[in-house]
Formats: structure tokens, C-alpha cells, sequence
């Protein structure tokens, strides 16, 4: 298969994967129970009927998904239910956040996982790896909530090192206003990363033992190469091709992780957008929202995929 | 390989370029509030939702109610008894059966200058009505006509029928907008009010200034306010910060990171934290009440006997003892609560937990007990898991029905399931909270009567429907008020609603503030704005 058919098909199964993704949201949100027209019980009919005439709720479901697929082909994402503007605009203004956010849990998930995965593998059945072991499988069976408000309490309230909640400090502008920042991005930042840690070790533990098994591996040893050139040029190297896989992976898991450590760090992103306009049943929202991580996740994936195409030309084939 | 690293490279710098124009950016300084009030101080509160609505006819959520409210005044406040007292009307009243009136303050005015006139109250009135502003303040408006300016300082409602209650109702519910700045945007019911359209004008002891969705709501001083003490609010600026989790909300509080939190306290917060250092608890009167209604469009529970002995098979002592941590109050099972002083009736007793009651009034039913003491009929009781209270109490009144006998399932959902489920009478037994029941006679038209908006007993009782009416078109306060205790005495003994206690609200704040005026309801407290003005650092 050539490259740019491998990565023309790889491309146009991320675009069905997507549209796949956007019909399962609407199908899935208007089949929740519930009433999105239903914001009070003291609300009258008439004011129930006008809502659901405006939101074009009144329709049948298919006439709903056919207007809503075309205003999508326009870039339209509606109009939010709560708030009265566009989708796009609700999103926008949380988007930076998210991507701050995940994207300083992956680096930092990276940087602390994959060395303790190499320090447990090669220290293969001494007392680092059994540490490094307990420490991944504790990190997956971590729950963000607890992990959060554990992190809160004592470096918020009691060392009082980091603030509590939000992004930035008000009335902070310039170099203090991206200290602030920073300042504010630790706790979270560190809640995801904790969660996702476990995984990275334990793959980069698994991969790189097996991939020192090898016999190109026994060979160099036999040649007298060091173990630690061996380890760093010989063997790290194809170790890390299922690592990144998982980084692919991990960041629809990132991604969700970032719901609930948005909530509970009261982070403005599109994790806590989620939340709120699933208890206001907000639908333009929260298939704006879904979209959005749709196409994040999908992306992640097919540029792996292609990177994985470069670095092992048999998935090329495969 | 070479073309590779290039493209790794190339990748590398078009993901930063990305990122670096998706990257969150630092706001410019804004102009300073060159205030001149008592203290620079900025009073820091926590909610835990953002702002749904700028526009004040509109907002039905809690912080919508608790940042406009400082910006736009209503015409009555509340005290603590739940009688209406002025605040921009200084008297109210009924010129005849069919004309209410307002007598307004002449020493408002509004941010930008402007003078607040009976012609504002009267043009927000009527545009509510007219444009149908879904909310809260419109379901007020039924028997309105029209209201007319017919002075500076005084207006007055033509009603389609006579109504007792309306202009209080109208008094505490509605709020005021400046009929030059709202008048140019067309529908009163599309106007976002966001501050898009040249910034906020309003009349209250703050003004919008800035926010940041998710992040903070700043409002900074008026330095003229004539509402408050000395004509000037306390402290420079108010912000409202955004927790969305309350656990964490406690601990921005606990950490100096906030002066006050705006939600009532759950209960098993309120002990913890009145004994922590550094903070103070303010109580305030709770307005509504917690109840269970029984479907009489079941054909078990339109018995009577039925709803008498799910209503002895409650034990509401251990309810507020054991779940409410004794911050709740009975209302002798009834739907005229103690708050309500002038209405209150303490001849009419709280149903009494008592299940061989129950046993005796089931069997006088005609049911018939099994071997194992169960009677043959199973009752689904509906309610919100997002309300932790009523989801524990609930399993409580499952096992107290189950010592009677009588057996209930229950099904707690998320909350926009539950709305739906009530809206069209899908329980067998609704249990919830209403939070502000503060006029009885619109309260019982609501729920007792047929057709009426929580009417989730389904009742239709024509003794009760003629009370009511007859409460609703008489003037005079006392015969008003027997005339509501009659109603009340037929809702209780029938059991058309069993009212299980009112919840005292508490609410926590820095001790390094004072002068809080707490108010009823969470919808006040004490960040009402008498309250917010009033409050001051403590020295």
C-alpha cells in the first residue's frame, strides 16, 4: 500500500468514526429521559410549547437530525438552550482551558511515566521494580474526585501552597496574570496526571522487558555492547512504539478525566461545560461538546496511526 | 530519516503555533472604580453555578437571582414572619376589587443618571406581560391587565378579576429595569442584557463591572444607594466566584480564598464548620417546606384512608433529627408553616407516627394483610437524586411504611428526569422541596386547585376550590386569614399534601466580615442586597 493511500484511508475512517460519533450523540441525548423545555416545574404550557417550537424540539426526530446535520456541514453548532448563544461561542471560551489543561497532564504523564517504566524494567524483579509496580497499579485503580479533594486539602488548605479553585487570580495582569495561571494549573494538572501514570508504566514496563528478550538484543549483549547503550539506543527505541499508541488512546480517557477534575478544581474548561449542560439537559451544548472531543480523539488517533506508519512500516501492510 | 526529523520538526511547530493561538490569554487592566465608600475592601462569594441569564425578568437559577438582584431592585422585600415591607414602594395596596397600586421612593436613580419613575415599574410590568417572559415574575402576572404611571411615584394595576395577593406577589417577585435602556432592544423576553449592548444600567448597591464564564461575576460599588445605611454600600466590590463542586467550594472558604458561601450549608456541614476557627454561621428562616403528595389519580391513594396511613407511617421526628440534624421545624404537618406567623394555626397537629394506626386505617380501606403482615399494595415513590436530603430521608419513609405494612419503591433519578416525571404525573408519591411558599393564598391556588401548576395531588375538592376562591377576592387581612386556616384544616385532614417540616437555612462567611442582614429563603440570606451593602470588614 502506498503512503498516501495508507493515509487516505486512515483519514477517511476517522471522518466515519465522527459521523458515527455525532449520530450516537443525538440519538443518545434525545433519547435520555427528560424534558430540556422543562427548566422550571412552575412553567406553563404555552411557555413549554414556545421553547420547543424555537428549538425545533417539536419535530420528528429524523426532520431534527437532518436540519441539524446540514447546519453542522455549515459549521453551525445551534444555538445553546441555557445561555441563548452560539454553541461555537460557549465552546471557544472553554476550549483554551481544556487544551492547557490535558495537554500538561499528557506531557507530564509522559515525562514521569516512561522513566519509571524503563527504572522498573530494568531493575526487572528487584525492589524498584516492585515499588514502580505497586505504584501503577495503585495510579489505575485511582479516582479522580477523591484524588482531587485529597491534593486540595493538603497542598490547598493546609500548606496552602496552591489556591484552591478557578484558573487565574482576579484583578492579575501580565506576567502575574500567566504566574497565576501556572500557580492554579498544578493541582489539576497533577490530579489527571495521576490517573493516567499507572498505564504508561506498566506498558513501558511489559514492552521494554519483552523487548530486551530479543534476540537482536541477547546479540548485541554477546557483542559486548553496555547495558545501558543497549537499553537507551537499542532497545527504548522499539519500546516506545506501543507507548505511543497509548498516548493516542489515553487521550479520550484524558479527555474525560478532565470532567470531573475540571468539577472539582472549579476549572473553566470544556470538562466542566460537560457537566453542566448535562444537568441543564443543554442539547446543542453538549453535542457541540461531544463533537468536539469526537474530532480531538479521533485526530490523536489517526496522526498516531500515521506516525505509527513511519515508525514500523509493517502496519503499513497490515 | 532526514525528511523525517523535518517533519517531525514541522509537525512540532505547527502543534505549538496552534496551541499558542488556542492558549488562554491575559486580560488588560481594567479602569480603576475610584471609589469613594467606607472600605476598598472586595467581598469574595462562592456559588456553585455560573450565570444562566443576565436579564433579570428571565433568570430562574439561584446565582441568576443572586447577581441581578444587585443590580435591579424589586418593589417589596420580606421579614423574618414573611410579611412583605417596603424597599422601592413605600405603600401598597388596592384602590377597589379590580386596582392595586404602588407608591414608589423619588430619591432613585440609576446608574447612568437617569431617575427611577413609576413610568420604569409600569413599562417593565407591562412588557413582561406583553412579550411573555418565561419565568417566574410572568406567573405572577395572570390577573394583570395593564399598569399605568399615573404619577412620578405611584402606579396602578388594572386587574382582569379581583385578586388579593397579586400585588404583594408582583411587589416581591418582580423587579424593576430602566425602561430607557431596555425599551430600544425590542422583546423584553430576547434581550441577553449581557453587557454587549454598552454595559449594564441598573439601581442597586453594585453594578456589573466584568466576568469571565466558568471563572468570576465582579461587581464594583455604587457610591449612591439610598436603600442601605449611610447611602453607601460597605466594601468596593463584590465578586462571585464559580465552584461547582461544594465540597470544594467549603474548602476555598476554609482557605481564605472566598468571604462567604452563597448556598445554604447541607446539613452536616453546619456543625463542622460553626466550630472551625476563623468563620461564622448565620441562620436564616426558611420560606418553603419539604413534603410527599399522594397521586389521587391512583385508585389506591384517591382513598383517603390510604393517604392517612402513609401519613402516619412517617416518622418525621426521626427525619429531622437523624437527616436534617435537628435544623428543621415541624410545621404541624401543615401547609400554612410557622413562618408564616399571622397564618400559622397551632390547633392543627402533625400527623402522628403511629403504624398500627396505619394497620387499622389500611384495613378500613378494605385491604387485607398477608401472613407476613404486608399488605397487598405497592406505592413508587419518585424524587431527585441530585436533592442528598429528600434521597436520604426517602429510604427513610420506605422502612417506616414498611414497619406498617405498606410497601414503597423507590426510584430516584436525575433531576430533569424527575421534572419530566412530575410534569406528567408519572409517581405514585411525589417527594421534594418547594423553597419559597411565601403567600397562601397563591400557594394553595397552585396546588390545590384543579389545573393548578403543582397540583401533583391531582385534587379537585369543591369545599377546598370554593375556599380558595374565596381567599383569593377577599381583602381584609383577618377574614383572609380564616378563611385560609378553613382551607388548610380540609388539605390537612384529607391529606391532599403531607407537609413534613420546614428547613432552617445556615449559612457560612469569614468572621473577618460583619453586618451581614440575613433574610428568609436561600434565595435571600444574607447576600440580599440590604445585606451585601451592609456588610463591612471587621475592624
Amino acid at each position: 500500500m502506498s503512503r498516501a493511500s495508507f493515509i487516505l484511508r486512515r483519514v477517511g475512517r476517522g471522518l466515519l468514526t465522527i459521523w458515527f460519533a455525532v449520530t450516537v450523540t443525538f440519538l443518545l441525548l434525545r433519547l435520555l429521559p427528560g424534558d430540556p423545555a422543562l427548566a422550571s416545574p412552575n412553567m406553563t404550557d404555552d411557555i413549554r410549547a414556545t421553547i420547543l417550537e424555537q428549538y425545533g424540539l417539536d419535530q420528528p426526530l429524523i426532520v431534527q437530525y437532518g436540519l441539524y446535520m446540514w447546519q453542522l456541514l455549515q459549521g453551525n453548532l445551534g444555538i445553546s438552550f441555557t445561555q441563548s448563544i452560539p454553541v461555537t461561542d460557549v465552546l471557544m471560551q472553554r476550549l483554551p482551558w481544556t487544551l492547557l489543561l490535558t495537554i500538561t497532564a499528557l506531557v507530564l504523564t509522559i515525562l514521569i511515566g516512561v522513566p519509571l517504566g524503563v527504572a522498573a524494567a530494568s531493575h526487572k524483579g528487584r525492589f524498584i521494580d516492585r515499588a514502580v509496580q505497586v505504584v501503577g497499579v495503585t495510579g489505575q485503580s485511582l479516582f479522580v474526585p477523591s484524588v482531587a479533594i485529597l491534593l486540595l486539602f493538603v497542598f490547598g488548605l493546609n500548606l496552602g501552597w496552591f489556591p484552591i479553585g478557578g484558573a487565574y487570580t482576579n484583578n492579575t495582569y501580565g506576567f502575574e496574570w500567566y504566574l497565576s495561571v501556572a500557580q492554579h494549573l498544578v493541582l489539576p494538572a497533577v490530579s489527571l496526571m495521576l490517573i493516567q501514570v499507572g498505564s504508561y508504566v506498566l506498558t513501558m514496563r511489559s514492552t521494554l522487558i519483552e523487548t530486551l528478550g530479543e534476540d537482536y538484543i541477547l546479540l548485541a549483549k554477546a557483542n559486548g555492547i553496555r547495558g545501558s547503550r543497549i537499553l537507551w539506543k537499542h532497545a527504548l527505541r522499539n519500546a516506545l512504539l506501543p507507548t505511543t499508541t497509548l498516548i493516542g488512546l489515553q487521550l479520550g480517557f484524558l479527555v474525560g478525566g478532565a470532567v470531573l477534575t475540571e468539577t472539582v478544581f472549579a476549572y473553566p474548561g470544556i470538562g466542566r461545560g460537560i457537566y453542566e449542560a448535562v444537568t441543564q439537559l443543554d442539547f446543542p451544548v453538549l453535542q457541540g461538546a461531544f463533537l468536539m472531543l469526537a474530532i480531538t480523539v479521533v485526530v490523536a488517533n489517526t496522526i498516531t496511526d500515521i506516525i505509527y506508519g513511519y515508525l514500523d512500516p509493517r502496519v503499513k501492510t497490515s | 530519516m532526514k525528511y523525517s526529523k523535518f517533519l517531525a520538526l514541522g509537525a512540532a511547530a505547527a502543534l505549538a503555533v496552534g496551541l499558542a493561538a488556542c492558549a488562554p490569554s491575559a486580560p488588560e487592566p481594567g479602569e480603576s472604580s475610584g471609589s469613594t465608600g467606607p472600605s476598598d475592601e472586595t467581598i469574595s462569594i462562592g456559588t456553585t453555578t455560573d450565570v444562566v441569564n443576565f436579564n433579570p425578568v428571565l433568570g430562574n437559577s439561584r446565582t441568576d437571582s443572586w447577581i441581578t438582584n444587585l443590580m435591579y431592585p424589586h418593589l417589596l422585600s420580606i421579614s423574618d414572619d414573611g410579611t412583605k415591607e417596603a424597599h422601592v414602594a413605600t405603600d401598597w395596596g388596592y384602590v377597589d376589587d379590580t386596582t392595586g397600586f404602588y407608591e414608589i421612593r423619588d430619591d432613585l436613580t440609576w446608574s447612568d443618571g437617569e431617575p427611577l419613575t413609576a413610568e420604569d415599574v409600569a413599562w417593565t410590568l407591562n412588557a413582561v406581560k406583553r412579550d411573555q417572559a418565561p419565568g417566574t415574575f410572568y406567573g405572577q402576572l395572570g390577573n394583570l391587565d395593564t399598569a399605568t404611571a399615573v404619577s412620578e411615584t405611584r402606579v396602578e394595576l388594572a386587574l382582569t378579576q379581583p385578586d388579593s395577593s397579586i400585588v404583594e406577589e408582583i411587589g416581591f417577585w418582580g423587579v424593576v429595569v430602566p425602561k430607557h435602556v431596555f425599551e430600544p432592544q425590542g422583546s423584553i423576553a430576547e434581550f441577553a442584557n449581557d453587557g454587549s449592548a454598552g454595559g449594564w444600567v441598573g439601581m442597586g448597591p453594585f453594578i456589573m463591572s466584568d466576568f469571565q464564564v466558568g471563572q468570576h461575576y465582579t461587581l464594583k460599588r455604587v457610591e449612591d444607594y439610598p436603600l442601605v445605611k449611610g447611602g453607601v454600600p460597605g466594601h468596593a466590590e463584590v465578586v462571585y466566584r464559580v465552584y461547582p463542586d461544594v465540597n470544594t467550594e467549603i474548602l476555598a472558604l476554609q482557605s481564605g480564598e472566598i468571604d462567604v458561601i452563597a448556598n445554604a450549608l447541607p446539613p452536616a456541614q453546619v456543625e463542622q464548620l460553626s466550630s472551625t476557627d476563623g468563620l461564622q454561621v448565620v441562620e436564616a428562616p426558611g420560606l418553603g417546606y419539604a413534603h410527599l403528595v399522594y397521586n389521587m389519580d391512583k385508585p389506591d391513594l384517591a382513598k383517603t384512608e390510604v393517604r392517612q396511613a402513609l401519613a402516619h407511617a412517617v416518622d418525621y421526628d426521626a427525619i429531622r433529627t437523624v437527616v436534617l440534624q435537628g435544623q428543621a421545624v415541624s410545621t404541624g404537618s401543615s401547609a400554612l408553616m410557622p413562618v408564616l406567623a399571622k397564618y400559622y394555626d397551632k390547633s392543627v397537629k402533625e400527623y402522628e407516627f403511629d403504624p398500627e394506626k396505619s394497620r387499622s386505617l389500611m384495613e378500613k380501606a378494605g385491604y387485607t394483610a398477608d401472613a407476613n403482615g404486608n399488605f397487598p399494595v405497592s406505592f413508587r415513590l419518585i424524587y431527585s437524586l441530585q436533592d442528598s436530603v429528600t434521597s436520604q430521608w426517602a429510604q427513610m419513609v420506605k422502612d417506616s411504611a414498611a414497619e406498617a405494612g405498606i410497601t414503597i419503591e423507590l426510584q430516584g433519578t436525575e433531576r430533569n428526569t424527575y421534572l419530566s416525571m412530575t410534569s406528567e404525573g408519572d409517581y405514585d408519591i411525589y417527594a421534594g422541596n418547594f423553597a419559597i411558599m411565601d403567600d397562601p393564598v397563591t400557594n394553595f391556588s397552585l396546588s390545590y386547585l384543579p389545573g393548578g401548576a403543582i397540583n401533583y395531588t391531582h385534587v379537585d375538592d369543591a369545599d377546598l376550590n370554593a375556599l380558595i376562591e374565596e381567599g383569593m377576592v377577599t381583602f381584609d387581612e383577618d377574614e383572609k386569614i380564616s378563611i385560609m386556616r378553613e382551607a388548610n384544616k380540609i388539605v390537612h385532614e384529607q391529606v391532599y399534601d403531607n407537609i413534613m417540616y420546614t428547613q432552617n437555612l445556615f449559612f457560612a462567611a469569614s468572621d473577618e466580615w460583619a453586618g451581614f442582614i440575613s433574610k428568609p429563603s436561600e434565595l435571600l440570606s444574607i447576600v440580599n442586597p440590604l445585606s451585601l451593602a451592609s456588610a463591612h470588614p471587621v475592624e
